[in-house]
Formats: structure tokens, C-alpha cells, sequence
């Protein structure tokens, strides 16, 4: 280790240097190691017959390389950097300027990044503490529990009753029930925002069918039955409304992925059931659920994903009025710690903890759906 | 036997109606989407009871004010959303073919582990890395470019998943008498897996386009004026003093129709490409 410069960041920059260089030094060696002897087979065998190479032995990896070329620089390496960051601390100079109106000075902010102080666990105690990051993660809790189940149980409906061989107009139907994912992110986010405002599209179709006006936006208690009142507190139309934005535009996209399920079913095996005599209920438990078991544990762990990176629509829908604890998400909270207030590390710490629920959750879905199957 | 064709007859109505009435519910919002561009701004942000349910004439008159404004340039911006898209999703593609095919096809050192790291990404909200990678690819000096978009993800973990699923399926004994024929290991790769992988390629390039399409924190924060795509220009619109929501319901009704194509010409090869890779193991 060279003298301490009067530099300390030089000093950190560095030792990270000299420890990259060691960790590399044996994935590189690794990588000849695991090259060498094939290569040395391959060699052999050319030499002794004289015909042609078997096959290259570089050829996996010159086909992975572009790819783990692209993977380690913009997913790996980042994903490591989040980690570094979230034990540092960096405190911008607190310009919070709405981030959409100026780019300008944050990127000047962010240039100051060599600015980096070793905080150890602070950001993560200081997450314990965070009534905010409660709210967030509470809210975004609410929308796995109600949201998830909605849209697989509606888009499993959907996939059966357009497999039914007796379903006319099959592509027409699908089509147009997949038809909102299409629809851009922001657009749809808007056009909800401008249809469940007070006097909006839906309360109006609300009153002409006698119906009472729902403050979907704004977030009152009011029409919740009195002894849910306490429990599901103001923000609970907000809620409902971001729950029905995000069921609209993804039930059509995941009654695709289940249609294709349902399709590759062995027709024998209903043939089976019918000829034992199966209702259509035993049919449906015993045949279609088992066989569609790995579909659907795709279908939930990427709508598990999804709903963690809910961004936009909360942050959209959240403008039109309602107060913003309503429908902050992770994803936003995060957003606002990184981008308006330039706590990149706390931040960071944030995304730290997020992704260790949403792999928790993955595996115990994986296992879940795994286990009973044998 | 009555019995069961009136039990036939009574889910036959359950699900046509249910059928019908999603539809509805889905086409209601894109409906309305359509005739609001087509209407001045009064006749559709107070519904009320005098309720404008066919369009107008006032669309071109609605484009005129888009185009007008100067902070955004909307009709490029889908110019900048299409171009990235149709790029990132090509570039991805023969990435993920390409690495599906190593992993479906060869056996090597540590396969398995790093397919497992490359899996275990899957699990990952990709905004959160918007901090470390705003960081990289300003120090890249490619922030305002189309790459800062294309390139982050163009490494694909989920096309690579599908990929390896779905290569799988190619008979080993196909490759090897290609071999022997004297076929490189690249034309194994060229000249049969992908042509028989053209469904699952097309499903992929859906749900390839679809994510490039959708992404909007990352576009937001290294993009600026002029290289705006879709999603961050119609924010820009929204973000104003006062909303002009007029020109954001044309701005709407004309993003729907680049995704619409795409999925209208895709959409047969969409059902029964994306779940070979979800399905068997």
C-alpha cells in the first residue's frame, strides 16, 4: 500500500482497484483452466485421426460472450454499484427541483459523485425508522395481495372461456382483450386519471345508472361501510383505482400466457377424465390446474416482479389530487429519495431491501409451486 | 341427456357474457381515447350529463396545437420510440438467440451458475438500477443518445430464459449431421436454430418491443429534448402548468397505433411462442 495521499477518496479508489484486480486474476484463470483441457482433447483427437474438429470447444463461449459482454457492464456491474453505494453516503446540495422540468442540475449533482462517505449500516437503520418507506411498502403490499389474485383469477377465467371449443370469434376476442397493452405507459395512466376524476367518464356513467359519485381520486372514506372505515383508512379509493389501472392494462397480456398454457395440454388427458366420468369442476381441478401449474407460477412471479416496479401510474394517477401516501410505491418513494432529495445512498439502501423481498417472495413462489408438484 | 345440453347451454350464455362484458371494459378506455383526440378540450374533461360518446372533428385542429408547443416535438418522439424499439429488439434478439443457444446446446465450465446468475436477475425491479446506470452511462459520455437506451438491457435475462427454453427443443442429432456435412458451429446456429425457432423469436421480439416500448424512468432521466420517446414526451405534457389534455388524448390515440401493428402481425406467433419457454423445464 503506497503512503496516504492527502487525498482520501484518491486512497478508496485506489484500494478498489488494487481488490478488483485480485478478484479478477481468478475468474480469468478459471476460465483458461476450464478451456485448457477440452481444448487439449480437441486437439488430440484432430491430431490422431486427421479428420476434422468434433466441434469448437470456443463456440458456447464466443456465442455467449456478446451477450455476458452486455450482461456484466450494464446489469452485473450495476447491481453491485447499488450495493457499494447503499453503505456510502452522498448528500447533494438539496436543490429538489421537480426532476421532469430540469434534467440540468441533476446531472451536475450526480458528477459530484466522488464525494462518498463510508456510512456502514446507516442507511439501513435509518430504513427501520422511515415512516414513509412503511407507507410505501404497506401500500405496495395492498396491491400484491389485491391486484395479483384479481388479475390471474380474471385472466384464468378469460383463457378457459376463450378455449371452449363451442367460442366464436376466438382471435377477435383475444385481440381485443390484449388489446390495452398496447396502449402506452403515461397515456393510459393519464387517460384514468382524466376518467375517474370526480366528474369524470365513470362517475357519470356511475349516475346514470343511479349509482353514488365515488371520490376514486381523492380519497375520502366515504362509502366505505363503517366498521371497514378504521382499517381501510382515506387512501383507499386511490388504491382501488391504481389496482383497476394496473388490472385493465395486464389481465389481456397474462390471459395470453395462460391461453398458450391451457393449448398445450394433452387433449388425451380430458378424453381420460371424461371417459371415468369427471364433472366439469373435477375436470378443471385434477387436469387443467395440474397441467397448468408451471404457466401459472410464471404468470405470478413476473406479475409479483411487476407490481414492485410499479412506477408511473402511481406517480400519474397520485397528481390527480389524491394525497400521495395513497399510492406511493417503492419504486416512487425510491425515486423521490434518488432524484428530488439526491440521497443516492439511502436510496440505494432502499433498492438493496426491495430486491431482497421480491427474490424472497420469487423463491418462496418457486417452491410453492414446485413442491406440490411431485 | 336434456339435462346436460341445458347445463351446455347455461355456460355457453356465463361465458360469452363475461367475455363480452371484458371486452367492453377494455375497449371503453381506448374507445374513448380515440373520440376525446377528435374533440375540443370542453366537450370531454366535464363529462357531466350532456356526455360526448362519437367523434368530432376537431382531431387535426388538436394535432395543429401538439405540434405547436415547442418544448416537444411529438411526432418525432414517436419516430424516437419506434426506431429505438425496432433496433433494441433486433440487437437483443441475436444477443439472446445466440446465448440461448450456447446454454441450450453446449456444454461447458460453470453453465450452469452463470445461467442461474443471469436467472436470478429476472428477479429484479430494473428501474432500481436507474441510479448506478445513469452514473455509467453518463461516464460513457452517451447520455441524449439512442444507445443510453438500447444498450442497458439489450442483454436481456428473460429473452435469454425463453431462448434456452425453447432451443432446447432442437434434436441434437439435426446438429450433428450438419456437422458432419461440414457446417461451423455459427452456421449450426444460423442456418438451423434460428429458422426453426421463428415463432418463439417473434414472441420474443413482442415481449422485447413491448418492454422497450413501456420504459419510462430510465428514458426520463438520461433523455433529453428531441430524443424524448413516447413516454416522456406525453409526460412532458402533463408535467406543464396547466395540462392540456386535448393534446394529450392525440398524443395518446396516435401511440396506441405503431404497438397496435406490431401486435396485429405478431400476435399468432405471440400464443404459441411464449410459452415454450415458461412451461416444461
Amino acid at each position: 500500500m503506497s503512503t496516504s495521499s492527502s487525498n482520501p477518496v484518491r486512497d478508496k479508489l485506489t484500494a478498489v482497484r488494487e481488490w478488483a484486480g485480485q478478484a479478477v486474476a481468478p475468474i480469468w484463470r478459471a476460465f483458461i483452466d476450464a478451456v485448457r483441457p477440452a481444448r487439449q482433447a480437441q486437439i488430440r483427437a484432430t491430431r490422431s485421426v486427421g479428420a476434422r474438429l468434433p466441434f469448437s470447444v470456443s463456440a458456447p463461449y464466443l456465442f455467449l460472450a456478446p451477450f455476458f459482454v452486455l450482461f456484466s457492464s450494464f446489469l452485473a456491474f450495476p447491481i453491485l454499484y447499488t450495493l457499494y453505494l447503499s453503505f456510502h453516503t452522498y448528500q447533494g446540495i438539496g436543490n429538489a427541483t421537480l426532476f421532469w422540468i430540469n434534467v440540468g442540475p441533476i446531472q451536475f449533482e450526480l458528477t459530484r459523485i466522488a464525494q462518498l462517505e463510508y456510512v456502514g449500516l446507516q442507511n439501513y437503520q435509518r430504513l427501520l425508522g422511515d415512516a414513509l418507506f412503511q407507507n410505501a411498502l404497506a401500500n405496495t403490499t395492498f396491491i400484491l395481495l389485491v391486484q395479483v389474485p384479481l388479475m390471474i383469477v380474471l385472466g384464468l377465467a378469460l383463457a378457459l372461456a376463450l378455449n371452449a371449443s363451442w367460442m366464436r370469434f376466438k382471435g377477435l376476442f383475444r385481440t381485443t382483450i390484449a388489446l390495452p397493452v398496447a396502449a402506452n405507459l403515461v397515456a393510459y395512466a393519464t387517460v384514468f386519471l382524466l376518467l375517474l376524476q370526480d366528474n369524470g367518464l365513470v362517475n357519470t356513467v356511475f349516475q346514470m345508472l343511479g349509482l353514488p359519485t365515488v371520490p376514486w381520486l381523492s380519497g375520502g372514506t366515504e362509502l366505505i361501510p363503517g366498521p371497514l372505515k378504521s382499517v381501510l383508512g382515506t387512501g383507499f379509493w386511490p388504491r382501488i383505482s391504481l389496482v383497476g389501472a394496473v388490472t385493465w392494462r395486464w389481465t389481456g397480456y397474462n390471459m395470453i400466457i395462460l391461453l398458450a398454457g391451457l393449448q398445450s395440454v394433452p387433449q388425451q388427458l380430458y378424453e381420460a377424465a371424461e371417459i371415468d366420468g369427471a364433472s366439469r369442476w373435477e375436470k378443471f381441478r385434477y387436469v387443467t390446474l395440474p397441467q397448468l401449474r408451471p404457466v401459472l407460477l410464471f404468470v405470478v412471479v413476473t406479475s409479483t416482479i411487476g407490481t414492485f416496479r410499479l412506477f408511473s401510474e402511481p406517480l400519474i394517477i397520485s397528481e390527480g389530487g389524491a394525497s400521495l401516501s395513497a399510492t406511493r410505491t417503492l419504486v416512487v418513494y425510491i425515486y423521490n429519495i434518488a432524484f428530488q432529495q439526491f440521497q443516492l445512498g439511502y436510496a440505494s439502501a432502499m433498492t438493496v431491501v426491495l430486491v431482497g423481498i421480491v427474490a424472497v417472495l420469487s423463491i418462496v413462489q418457486l417452491r410453492i409451486g414446485g413442491e406440490s408438484d411431485a | 341427456m336434456r339435462k346436460q345440453t341445458r347445463d351446455e347451454a347455461i355456460w355457453r350464455f356465463l361465458g360469452y357474457t363475461f367475455v363480452l362484458l371484458v371486452t367492453l371494459l377494455m375497449v371503453v378506455p381506448i374507445y374513448w381515447i380515440i373520440v376525446a383526440s377528435t374533440l375540443p378540450e370542453q366537450a370531454f374533461l366535464s363529462a357531466g350529463t350532456d356526455i360526448q360518446l362519437f367523434p368530432g372533428s376537431n382531431f387535426f385542429a388538436n394535432l395543429e396545437a401538439l405540434q405547436a408547443r415547442e418544448s416537444v416535438d411529438f411526432i418525432q418522439s414517436i419516430w424516437n420510440s419506434v426506431f429505438i424499439a425496432i433496433v433494441y429488439t433486433l440487437l437483443s434478439l441475436v444477443l439472446c438467440s445466440m446465448g440461448g443457444f450456447a446454454f441450450a446446446k453446449y456444454e461447458f465450465r460453470f453453465k450452469e451458475p452463470i445461467f442461474y446468475a443471469i436467472l436470478a436477475t429476472l428477479t429484479l425491479p430494473i428501474q432500481l438500477l436507474v441510479i448506478p446506470l445513469f452514473l455509467l452511462i453518463s461516464q460513457m459520455g452517451l447520455t441524449n443518445s439512442y444507445w443510453a437506451i438500447i444498450l442497458p438491457w439489450a442483454a436481456n435475462p428473460l429473452g435469454i430464459f425463453l431462448m434456452r427454453q425453447n432451443m432446447k427443443q432442437i434434436p441434437d442429432a439435426l446438429l450433428e449431421s450438419a456437422r458432419i456435412d461440414g457446417a461451423t458451429e455459427f452456421q449450426l446456429y444460423y442456418r438451423i436454430a434460428l429458422p426453426t425457432m421463428k415463432s418463439s423469436l417473434a414472441a420474443l421480439a413482442i415481449v422485447l418491443f413491448l418492454f422497450q416500448w413501456n420504459l419510462f424512468l430510465f428514458p426520463l432521466v438520461v433523455l433529453n429534448q428531441g430524443k424524448y420517446t413516447i413516454p416522456v414526451a406525453i409526460n412532458e405534457l402533463v408535467g406543464a402548468q396547466r395540462v392540456y389534455y386535448d393534446q394529450i388524448m392525440v398524443a395518446a390515440a396516435l401511440s396506441i397505433i405503431p404497438l397496435f401493428l406490431v401486435f396485429l402481425f405478431l400476435q399468432r406467433h405471440f400464443v404459441s411462442g411464449i410459452l415454450a419457454g415458461s412451461v416444461k423445464e
